[in-house]
């Protein structure tokens, strides 16, 4: 099981051991740039999100796909990946959620699927905690997926004061055998309900435009992407921290005492400069057009590669850049930009 | 459907090599698992991995009427340079084939143009064996290759067959003539006005660097050949080949997995653009 737990002064998604390891009372205060923790609550699940997602366990950071070795007649596979164990995810917010679906999406392309996803992704079970509020980078009302978890949840938790509101789907009863559940009655239902939605109204950030994805298109030149570029450090943290970055590459690793060569599966990061070398050149070789493909791909290229949006609005790309850099700020600033464009060009057509 | 995955190797023994240019050559392989030349589709690529040092994505070059499975190498870097110094009878791993093809049935009954810059030309070489082993299946064959000097001209060792071959005409040209060389001198869109196309049954499928495909595509346009009769295949950095590691994407596209054969309305817009 693995569940929001407090390791060095971060809300983790960590292994559970028991009730006690839960990050229970702990309040994340979060900006862009900038985590800590605040005043204790007496909430269970306080916590909004930390920089691990599901991504941490199912798409994990490195992962041994086969091991290899030169039999003398040709290249002899002597191990390949299988997954161990299953995982139920505790506690973690309708917006990962989401995001498991999104990469779904990539990993799951019929005729495509992913191995090593699929048989970690498929072995998984989803304990999710709707939010009665909002982190201070949140902005998933606008992505569409929160506060609240609507479907593919195996159980969907609201806290109210001193009091679980838990909603189980038929199939899942037996995993609470044993445990006494009382029906909820309609005050507690509607408490809930009122919970989510101050928690919705509560929320700070957001994207201005609805589905922006074409209008992205239209904004690609915006002087604006070059202005935020000039702060971003291309250190990727963004892609690590984002639920739904799926980018990767494979690297040889070779064991020096037998010669067997493992072919490891490591995180990329579409911000780092040789992401798209190739022997044709480097399309990407200017910052600003890197910071922009990782936006590009969130708000614009995703709806028509995949059918949905790659952002679900967790914030973390927000709270974990070293410089602050807000992704809302971003993709509202080049829209707003290319509006301003526009109207210039409808006012004086030849100009 | 991929035949192959991120990980399963076919194997590839090296039966032939044949130097093209000071730093490029063809290599000739023979398949494991059962696998034959025929289950390759001109257009698609492999990956030819070096145990221990890693994977490139390369063009098919053989015809699936072929013996064996061909690939032509330039050493620019890490595996390449291993690849190229392969000897006869090593072995590599290969994966593929991967992405879509040439559409060779749209371009049929057609002029086809074949338009190759550099190392443009061994994705099309299977196009043009199969145009010529067929005569008739279109009406009309005209390749127009360029690269940068006479040196770099590869498969010349054909050319003369190509040339003889029925209703095929073959336009060289390069970059920078030398003093032997009787031949066109400038890009390959100079080629464009000699070679006779006719833009109202036209198909023009066209691969090498960025810029040459740009005007290429530009100077099609302007004779007349509707965008999207104009095919073109991009290079990315292909990774996983199977559009889950993020490496090759233009836009909402994967270059290995859409492409890399796009027709050109397909991929307007995003390319030719800078920092796409």
């Amino acid at each position: 099981m693995v569940g929001p737990s407090l390791s060095e002064g971060v809300v983790r998604l960590m292994e559970l051991t028991g009730s006690a390891d839960l990050a229970t009372g702990v309040v994340d205060v979060q900006a862009p740039g900038s985590y800590a923790l605040g005043r204790e609550s007496p909430l269970v699940f306080s916590s909004v999100n930390g920089p691990d997602s599901p991504k941490r366990y199912i798409h994990p950071a490195e992962v041994e796909l086969s091991k290899l070795v030169d039999s003398g007649d040709g290249i002899e596979s002597v191990s390949a990946f299988h997954p161990v164990g299953k995982f139920a995810f505790f506690g973690i917010r309708p917006c990962d959620l989401r995001a498991v679906e999104v990469m779904d999406r990539t990993m799951l392309t019929p005729g495509f699927e992913d191995r090593v996803y699929s048989a970690l992704r498929n072995n998984s079970i989803f304990i999710v905690v709707n939010c009665t509020k909002a982190g201070e980078n949140c902005f998933c009302v606008s992505m569409g997926t929160g506060p609240s978890a609507e479907s593919g949840y195996d159980v969907a938790i609201t806290e109210l004061p001193e009091k679980l509101l838990v909603d189980i789907p038929e199939k899942n009863t037996p995993l609470f055998q044993g445990i006494e559940l009382k029906p909820a009655t309609e005050a507690e239902l509607r408490t809930g309900a009122e919970m989510v939605q101050r928690a919705r109204e509560q929320m700070g950030m957001r994207i201005a435009e609805r589905d922006p994805s074409k209008r992205m298109y239209a904004a690609m030149d915006s002087p604006a992407w070059g202005k935020v570029a000039e702060r971003c450090l291309a250190c990727g943290n963004c892609t690590m921290v984002c639920p739904t970055c799926f980018c990767n590459t494979i690297i040889d690793r070779i064991d020096l005492r037998d010669e067997s060569v493992s072919r490891v599966r490591v995180w990329d990061s579409c911000l780092s400069r040789d992401f798209v070398y190739s022997a044709g050149g480097n399309p990407r070789l200017q910052k600003v057009a890197r910071y922009r493909q990782f936006v590009m791909h969130k708000f614009a290229y995703w709806p028509d590669e995949f059918g949905t949006y790659g952002c679900v609005g967790c914030g973390r790309c927000i709270t974990w850049c070293p410089v602050g850099i807000d992704i809302t700020e971003t993709v509202n600033g080049v829209l707003k930009d290319q509006r301003a464009a526009e109207e210039k060009m409808e006012a004086h057509p030849l100009a | 459907m991929p035949s192959q995955t991120m990980h399963t190797f076919i194997r590839g023994t090296v039966r032939g090599i044949r130097k093209e240019t000071p730093d490029t050559l063809t290599l000739l392989f023979d398949l494991g698992e059962g696998r034959t030349p025929a289950d390759f589709m001109p257009g698609q690529f492999n990956m030819l991995y070096v145990l221990g040092v890693g994977e490139v994505p390369i063009s098919v070059a053989s015809f699936g009427r072929e013996k064996q499975l061909m690939h032509t190498v330039r050493s620019v870097g890490r595996v390449t340079n291993l690849l190229v110094a392969l000897a006869q009878g090593s072995s590599i791993g290969i994966r593929g084939p991967f992405g879509k093809g040439w559409p060779l049935a749209e371009a049929k009954g057609k002029q086809l143009l074949v338009i190759a810059g550099g190392l443009g030309l061994p994705p099309l070489r299977p196009v043009i064996e199969g145009a010529i082993a067929e005569p008739g299946s279109f009406d009309g064959l005209k390749v127009m290759y360029g690269a940068r000097t006479p040196a770099d001209l590869i498969y010349t060792y054909e050319y003369q067959r190509w040339r003889e071959a029925d209703g095929c005409d073959l336009l060289l040209t390069v970059d920078r003539g030398t003093s032997d060389w009787k031949g066109n001198v400038g890009v390959v869109t100079t080629l464009f006005p000699k070679a006779g196309i006719d833009p109202g049954r036209a198909v023009a499928f066209i691969c090498g660097p960025e810029l040459m495909l740009k005007f290429s595509i530009l100077e099609l346009t302007k004779m007349g050949v509707p965008a999207e009769r104009i095919f073109v295949s991009l290079e990315r950095n292909m990774s996983c080949a199977t559009g889950t590691c993020g490496h090759c994407q233009l836009g909402p596209l994967f270059i290995c997995r859409d492409g890399p054969v796009f027709s050109y309305p397909r991929v307007r817009g995003l390319f030719p653009r800078e920092g796409v």
